[in-house]
């Protein structure tokens, strides 16, 4: 400690102690030191007498010159003084580094976080770094390119390779109180990995991309979080067994994603979607830095509510899914038709029929296409030959042969029935299924690029299916009143509609633009009865909606949960939970 | 960092309280000042030690009286505190102010031993305190705010159906609500395929319906035959049509409108068929057997009505029989339904004769296909015969026609009375577990030859497409009553090491209890309980069920 930095009063007093080693030092014989009086003969007391009675009590204080007792007395006080002083600046600067009051990490922590990390993963995996800070890494994990909310860059991206590395992940970030975000497949488009501000621990589940084991005779298979839909469907085709996984959200999605977001796809009209039964069992990290395995490969299991379905839609926040036991399908010949409509309703009654009939479990997809993006494919050229541009459904019909074709021959009635136009496309060949399901696939890369030079915001909302010629009509009339072009897709099987709306990247005012015009086509919805999102998820982007949708009962329900699961809020912060006032209990 | 700095704060702590608490020891100090010491200073501290004596007593006191305030509620939380008789006697009357119609409260014992006692299961148990029969969510929300403000418990109570003991009544007493009179079909939209009912529907009742408006649509969950929807829900139940349908987890539950412990109303969704917005609080109600709310409205989804046929295919031995089925399923063809019957149940059968069939005393799958036309329905066949012959199926028969196919899938409906007739005078326990498919001949197997040598009697029968599996254990006394019970455990614990689970759909309730955490693991039941206790604090709803104790498993 130099004496610079101690004040005034203070030195004087170190002064005097210092003396006093001196002197006891050099004065090894008697006589006593004349400053250390005997206890009740003090020079002074006369004086002291006079002087008013605080000021007699100084004498008391170790640094005083008419301390009345020994030296050894003296310095234990002093010392005693020094400790409190040093607890309580080490208490100041414990705070001020670290502090205790808000809920996460300061930057220092984070620091402390970012050094426990390199420290626990040394080396690299696939020639990039286990623990990454470097500056585009991080922007790159916590931004995407498809959606426009507020996003931070996390301040660190780990990739871990198994379970037990996620553990050691979270335990540290609890440690520090850091908050971690989960990253797989990036194709979520409300923001749901975007980092947190100040910091965030991106946990990368790329390296855990394996497939642990095929049960082909139970129809299951195990595989880590990062693994992708896709590539575990390849593998089952060429390993020949024919069996597949049937959710299919955006080509790269991984399954922990999946089951973070709760998704689904075209095949939904068939399969459902991830809330089904095709998730047999996960195994999570929670929070606290447990392990859990939800249930065992059973196909069906009814002991007790099934906390599988807790993390289906969670977005990472009650844990990390770092495994997943998924039943699979088998796989059946599948051919693809085509029907047009003048107008949308006539359309949807179309294949409300259709489901309901016997013919209806055949159905694997049925999607809508808009006008609009009929003449966005043509535009774009994608599709080999240019199609109507009315309203058309794409089906997908899955089954034997004959059953596909009799099927066929009922769709055909069926919409021959509620006033189809023009000629009912059935691809008899693989080769022609391939090609007339592109031009429904192409969807975005069409509306992107027959508007060259523009930008697309994707959302999707979802309402019973009888109510979805309103919604489409009532979001078209809204779009061209405010003058934005947009294509809409819809699965419709499902009542669940994509708009793609078009806006210009350099036009700030449009943007401003289309989000209000998605405001209002998630209340129009809501007020249909239906959701503010069918498979995108809540993530940044939806979250004031929710308490609208769900009542703010439920909403609550979720946030007891969460609080009772993650009661320090380290996981993936910010997201999904609405920032309603906590109400009294 | 942080740690070096922690360290330095308790080095100093420690010179501190070495200072305070032992001014003799002044050898262990460290300052430069004091190095050197000699005792000789004890005449000053006469004072000194009687402040220091004052001040740590001080401390010390209202630290312990902080840690006492600090415990209290840990306790009181730990261990729910019902009311006392004379509360549950408080509640009652004001429940009979609160539903002045006569039927609608009732303490009529035989009434309220009925609705805590089944005859189809021998758990221990004691009856209700009292009955009341609601007619609408708020009479749920009213009943629900009585048994909390006299912290009574509350069982609901729907068909009746469950095996394990859902509906028993709790030691200290508590309200049964009965949803009987909650029955009413509220909306039908044939246009969305979906339904809103109110919890006390059936099933049966639903189809009927659909079937008597001409409706082409069906309900496709099909437990027990008077089974309700909110018991369907509670228990996450399922049946034969899991094969082709799922269970109760799946999506046929659109949303529910729950009374939570709190008496707050939630509806967990809308009506639309998918949503992606946060995680399904719908799901939570399924198979949380009434701990956590109960279920007041229901929005169900249908399915389109098929063609259906049952076809019956005998086999040599259990595993040649789920190995046909596994190649059937993979081949994708309509199956609705695929039973496996053990020769001692066709035995059974054959001797109950309902149908008038005499059946070979195999093993014997039943199968009802399912497909979109009377060609499809005849292409199907033509699979499963094939494959079926391939695995040494033998005598293959397919209904003429929809009345035949009727008369044959009741020899699988009777199988539970079938069984009973088998040995006179018997009672049976019926329990179930599930396995993966692959490993369900092990366990019959396995099973059957544990029976054997118990010397005790239990036909088989189990939903081969999903490895489910039933046994009704047959006992007449007491004694073989122990056994049953004992190869019953042996059975789940068999199960469980399959990575199976200890009920495929009879639900937890007071009889499977011990065997979660076995299942799960403490982790996966340590986060139900956190859930439970979330939601449900004072421990009010249905307790006693689901939930292991907290000190029958070490952690």
């Amino acid at each position: 400690m130099s004496l610079s930095s101690i004040p005034r009063w203070f030195s004087k007093a170190q002064l005097g102690s210092s003396k006093l080693i001196q002197s006891r030092s050099l004065a090894t014989k008697p006589p006593r030191p004349t400053f250390s009086p005997p206890r009740n003969a003090s020079p002074n007391s006369s004086s002291a007498n006079s002087r008013p009675r605080f000021v007699e009590f100084t004498r008391y204080s170790p640094w005083s010159r008419d301390f009345p007792y020994s030296w050894r007395t003296r310095a234990l006080l002093q010392s005693a003084v020094y400790a409190v002083g040093i607890v309580l600046a080490t208490n100041y600067v414990d705070s001020v580094w670290f502090p205790k009051d808000t809920a996460y990490a300061s930057p220092r922590e984070i620091k402390v976080a970012i050094e426990k990390l390199k420290q626990a993963f040394p080396g690299e995996q696939d020639g990039e770094e286990r623990v990454s800070t470097h500056p585009d890494v991080l922007y790159e994990h916590g931004s995407s390119e498809n959606s426009y909310h507020p996003a931070s860059p996390h301040s660190v991206v780990v990739r871990p390779l198994s379970t037990e590395d996620v553990v050691t992940i979270v335990k540290i970030s609890s440690e520090c109180r850091v908050p971690v975000v989960v990253y797989s497949g990036a194709t979520s488009l409300e923001g749901h990995y975007s980092g947190f501000s100040p910091g965030s621990i991106c946990i990368d589940m790329s390296g855990m991309d394996k497939i642990l084991e095929i049960n082909e005779a139970d129809s299951d298979l195990i595989c880590q979080a990062g693994a992708r839909w896709e590539d575990i469907n390849d593998t089952l085709k060429e390993k020949g067994i024919p069996l597949f996984f049937p959710l299919d959200p955006a080509p790269g999605a991984t399954i922990g994603g999946m089951i973070g977001t709760g998704c689904s796809g075209t095949n939904a009209v068939r399969y459902g979607t991830a809330r089904a039964e095709w998730f047999l069992n996960l195994t999570v990290v929670l929070p606290n830095g447990e392990v859990i395995k939800t249930r065992r490969r059973a196909r069906k299991s009814a002991a007790g509510f099934d906390t599988t379905k807790l993390f289906v839609g969670a977005e990472g926040t009650l844990g990390v899914v770092t495994e997943a036991t998924l039943r699979l399908a088998p796989r059946l010949p599948t051919k693809v038709a085509m029907a047009q409509f003048k107008n949308v309703e006539q359309a949807v009654s179309a294949v409300q029929d259709i489901l309901n009939s016997p013919y209806g479990p055949l159905i694997q997809c049925v999607e809508l296409l808009d006008d609009n993006m009929m003449q966005a494919i043509n535009t774009a050229g994608f599709a080999s030959k240019p199609l109507p541009v009315l309203d058309t459904l794409f089906f997908k019909i899955q089954g034997d042969q004959a059953a596909v074709d009799l099927c066929a021959k009922t769709i055909s009635n069926v919409v021959k029935a509620h006033g189809s136009i023009g000629k009912f496309e059935f691809a008899k060949t693989d080769e022609e299924a391939e090609e007339l399901w592109q031009n429904r696939k192409y969807a975005l890369t069409s509306t992107l690029g027959a508007n060259p030079g523009t930008r697309c915001w994707t959302t999707d909302v979802c309402v019973p299916v009888s109510k979805l010629p309103e919604l489409a009509y009532g979001t078209k009339k809204d779009l061209a009143e405010v003058g934005l072009r947009s294509t809409i897709v819809g699965h419709v099987g499902d009542g669940n509609f994509h708009a793609l709306i078009v806006f210009s990247s350099d036009d700030s005012s449009e943007l401003e633009k289309v989000k209000a015009v998605v405001h209002r086509l998630v209340h129009r919805a809501l007020s249909l009865d239906g959701t503010c999102t069918g498979e995108h998820g809540v993530g940044v982007g939806k979250k004031e909606y929710l308490v609208e949708e769900l009542g703010e009962g439920t909403v609550q329900l979720m946030k007891s949960i969460k609080k009772a699961v993650d009661p320090m809020g380290l996981m993936n912060p910010g997201k999904l939970y609405p920032d309603i006032p906590e109400k009294t209990k | 960092m942080q740690r070096r700095l922690l360290s330095a704060r308790t080095q100093s702590i420690s010179v501190i309280s070495r200072n305070w608490h032992c001014p003799r020891t002044q050898g262990r100090l460290r300052f430069a000042s004091t190095s050197s010491t000699s005792a000789s200073n004890t005449s000053s501290l006469s004072g000194r030690t009687i402040l220091l004596l004052a001040g740590s007593s001080l401390i010390s006191g209202a630290l312990g009286f902080a840690w006492a305030n600090r415990s209290q509620p840990v306790v009181s939380s730990s261990k729910p505190q019902y009311g006392s008789a004379k509360d549950f006697e408080k509640a009652i009357s004001e429940l009979k102010i609160a539903f002045p119609d006569e039927d609608a409260v009732s303490t009529d014992p035989d009434d309220v031993y009925a609705h805590g006692f089944s005859v189809n299961d021998y758990h221990p148990g004691t009856a209700h305190s009292v009955v009341v029969y609601p007619k609408s969510t708020e009479d749920v929300v009213k009943i629900v705010k009585i048994a909390n403000k006299y912290r009574m418990p509350i069982v609901a109570y729907a068909g009746a159906t469950s095996l394990e003991g859902q509906f028993r009544g709790y030691s200290a007493g508590g309200i049964c609500v009965d949803t009987a009179q909650m029955n009413q079909i509220l909306q039908i939209n044939e246009a969305d395929s979906d339904m809103v009912c109110q919890p006390g529907v059936g099933w049966v009742e639903i189809n009927e319906t659909l079937h008597e408006k001409g409706i082409p649509l069906f309900f496709p969950i099909d437990p027990a035959l008077s089974a309700t929807l909110g018991g369907m829900i509670s228990n996450g139940c399922s049946g034969t049509n899991a094969v082709r349908y799922g269970t109760a987890k799946g999506e046929w539950f659109l949303n529910v409108t729950v009374v939570l412990p709190s008496g707050e109303v939630i509806k967990t969704r809308r009506r639309s068929r998918k949503s992606a917005a946060g995680f399904d609080t719908t799901k939570l109600f399924i198979g949380a057997e009434g701990t956590l709310g109960i279920i007041t409205e229901v929005t169900i989804r249908l399915a389109p009505v098929l063609p259906s046929t049952v076809a019956v295919v005998h086999f040599p031995d259990v595993r040649r029989a789920c190995e046909a089925v596994k190649d059937v399923m993979n081949k994708g063809v309509g199956i609705q339904c695929v039973e496996i019957l053990d020769d001692l149940f066709m035995t059974a059968i054959n001797n109950f004769g309902q149908s008038g069939r005499v059946w070979p005393t195999k093993d014997t799958l039943f199968f009802k296909l399912q497909g979109h036309s009377a060609a499809s329905l005849k292409e199907s066949a033509k699979v499963v015969r094939e494959v079926a012959e391939k695995h040494g199926g033998f005598g293959f028969q397919l209904a003429k026609n929809d009345e035949e196919a009727e008369n044959i899938w009741t020899d699988r409906k009777n199988a539970h009375y079938a069984g009973l007739a088998l040995v006179p005078g018997c009672r049976p326990l019926a329990t179930d577990v599930c396995v993966p498919v692959s490993r369900l001949p092990d366990l019959i197997y396995e099973t059957q030859k544990d029976l054997k040598n118990s010397g005790i009697m239990a036909p088989i029968v189990g939903h081969v497409g999903d490895g489910n599996f039933h046994a009704q254990i047959l006992f007449t006394t007491d004694a073989e009553y122990q056994i049953a019970k004992e190869v019953s455990a042996r059975l789940v614990h068999r199960a469980i090491a399959m990575d199976g689970t200890c009920t495929g759909e009879h639900g937890v309730g007071l009889g499977k209890r011990q065997y979660l955490v076995e299942e799960l693991g403490a982790g996966t039941v340590g986060l139900m309980k956190t859930v439970k206790k979330a939601l449900d604090p004072l421990g009010l709803f249905n307790p006693g069920k689901l939930y292991p104790d907290d000190d029958s498993n070490s952690k």
